[in-house]
């Protein structure tokens, strides 16, 4: 029996990640009301007066995805660690890169998910015009929640069998995603700018990109090395 | 030996340069005004220059001694598990 | 420990003991005056801080390469002294900035992207600390992670604040000051070194004790 490609690998092990969460949606509806409760304390904490400071949309948006994808993380591989089968997805005759793309496309799908609930929802409540440019507004989401998963998957992967590993998650991926937070930011509030300039966006989105291409790769060698036991 | 020894060797030989710099810059403090900052604003510099380097100093004094600590705690156990070890192969 | 040690510990000392008195004889810098001369250990610290990085980034490298239990301790040892020297540059930094900018912080690039690089430092040990066993490689990675990340880091923050970069608040020196900066850099660089083989030996006896616990066990 051949090795199967690396494609249909990755396919296996996404399709199998859909169908357990299909049944029970279990990750995807508690990823998604955390996320409302932290608008909820953010709201709480940040508007005066009834009315939300300028520009806070953007910052609450993306402070609430860092948070809601980490928990997502954690879950999606404790999940995996109960039932013993990161260790048989190792084991398995599949090339180890398609366990951790499998796994990036799985967090990747969850988060985007959650986003597109997000995002109309903060706009709303902040009075943010996140949605003024939405073809703008997917690519900096796809590309920023991609940098933070490339990195956020490989960690929690290696956390599995740690201890402490729910708080060494956070303390571990938050200051290495700081590149992608600030351009997340600082891209989405380029295009709330009423006059927006496709320039800024641009730059934004290139360093977004850039940071996929570097860590993907970086994620991708490192998970080789790491997980050969 | 060796790490406590050296220990005291530093602070005998920082005590001394620890006493002068503290007094040198106050002899220069009257000079040359920070024209920037408006007089309000201004605040001695003395007390936050002496300030940066004790705290260097102490931080860094602090590490050595923490790693002497350590060192000796290892090589206590290391002699007892050995003793432990030649005493059980012996029996 | 090997022979240069205790003499080279001993210099280290004394040239610490000395550079105060350099420092003090050091000419006058007229736009920030006295406490311009907090400079001499700041920057040294700086420059040792983002060495500790570098080696602590090539030993993990190699370690996850080569899983030569001698570059995982190298890796840690040079963590620790990232974390140090990061925090005296960090001290150091706002006591000179309180009184030249008139306020202790300021979110510029190149502080912001020494408090997240440090912030990486202190992830690390906190990893190898309380990861448990095998957390090592873990480690290695988010070293590699953090050093790949220097770029990145510099570049977003730069242009966080504004598209426009401000330009550095750090002045150039006049040459007359080159001689102590360079005698103390000298010192930090000495100082690095010495401490780098008392915490990798430490270690070294760390791992025997480990191999003794393990053939009382058996």
């Amino acid at each position: 029996m051949t090795t199967p490609t690396l494609a249909a690998s990755v396919w296996q092990i996404v399709r199998k990640d859909w169908t357990v969460e299909a049944r029970s949606r279990e990750i995807a509806y508690t990823t998604l009301f955390f996320a409302v409760s932290c608008l909820l304390v953010f709201a709480f904490a940040i508007v005066r007066e009834g009315k939300a400071p300028e520009g806070a949309g953007e910052g609450i948006l993306w402070a609430t995805l860092t948070f809601a994808g980490t928990l997502a993380l954690g879950r999606t591989f404790e999940r995996e660690r109960q039932a013993e089968t990161l260790r048989a997805l190792l084991l398995a005759p599949v090339p180890r890169a398609a366990v951790y793309l499998g796994k990036l496309v799985g967090i990747v799908s969850l988060l985007l998910t959650v986003e597109l609930i997000l995002a109309p929802l903060v706009s709303l409540l902040f009075a943010a015009p996140l949605l003024s440019r939405p073809i703008w507004l997917l690519a900096i989401l796809l590309t920023g929640t991609l940098g933070f998963a490339a990195v956020g998957t490989l960690f929690a992967a290696m956390l599995v069998r740690a201890r402490s590993r729910d708080v060494l998650l956070p303390v571990l991926l938050y200051p290495v995603v700081v590149p992608v937070l600030i351009a997340g930011v600082r891209g989405t509030s380029a295009l709330t700018d009423p006059e927006f300039d496709a320039a800024i966006a641009r730059f934004w989105l290139a360093l977004l990109l850039a940071f996929d291409a570097v860590f993907l790769t970086l994620a991708l060698w490192t998970f080789e090395l790491v997980m050969a036991e | 030996m060796s790490i406590v020894r050296m220990l005291l060797i530093s602070a005998l030989l920082a005590a001394p340069a620890a006493i002068a710099a503290a007094q040198q810059p106050t002899q220069q403090d009257e000079f040359v005004p920070i024209s920037e900052l408006p007089p309000t604003e201004q605040l001695p510099a003395a007390p936050l220059l002496v300030g940066a380097y004790v705290f260097v100093l102490v931080a860094l004094f602090l590490y050595v001694v923490s790693i002497a600590r350590r060192v000796g705690a290892v090589r206590q156990e290391v002699d007892r598990l050995e003793g432990e070890l030649k005493a059980r192969s012996r029996s | 420990m090997p022979k240069w040690f205790t003499p080279a510990a001993l210099v280290c000392g004394a040239m610490f003991a000395v550079s105060p008195l350099i420092i003090a004889n050091a000419p006058y810098e007229s736009t920030m005056g006295l406490v311009q001369k907090v400079f001499y250990y700041h920057m040294p610290s700086a420059w040792m801080f983002l060495l500790g990085a570098l080696v602590c980034g090539f030993a993990s490298a190699r370690y996850l390469a080569t899983r030569n239990d001698r570059q995982d301790r190298t890796a840690l040892a040079a963590a620790e002294l990232t974390v140090l020297f990061g925090l005296l540059t960090l001290v150091t930094g706002p006591l000179w900035a309180r009184r030249a900018w008139g306020t202790w912080w300021v979110w510029d690039p190149r502080v912001t992207s020494s408090l997240v690089g440090w912030l990486i430092a202190c992830a690390y040990l906190i990893l190898r600390k309380y990861g448990g066993p095998g957390s090592e490689r873990l480690a290695a990675a988010v070293a590699i992670f953090g050093m790949a990340n220097v770029p990145f880091i510099y570049i977003s923050v730069n242009y966080w604040r504004t598209i426009h970069p401000a330009t550095s608040v750090v002045p150039t020196l006049p040459v007359s000051m080159g001689a102590p900066l360079w005698f103390c850099v000298m010192t930090f660089l000495l100082l690095f070194i010495v401490l780098m083989t008392m915490r990798v030996r430490l270690e070294e006896s760390k791992s025997r004790l480990d191999a003794l616990h393990l053939a009382l066990d058996e």
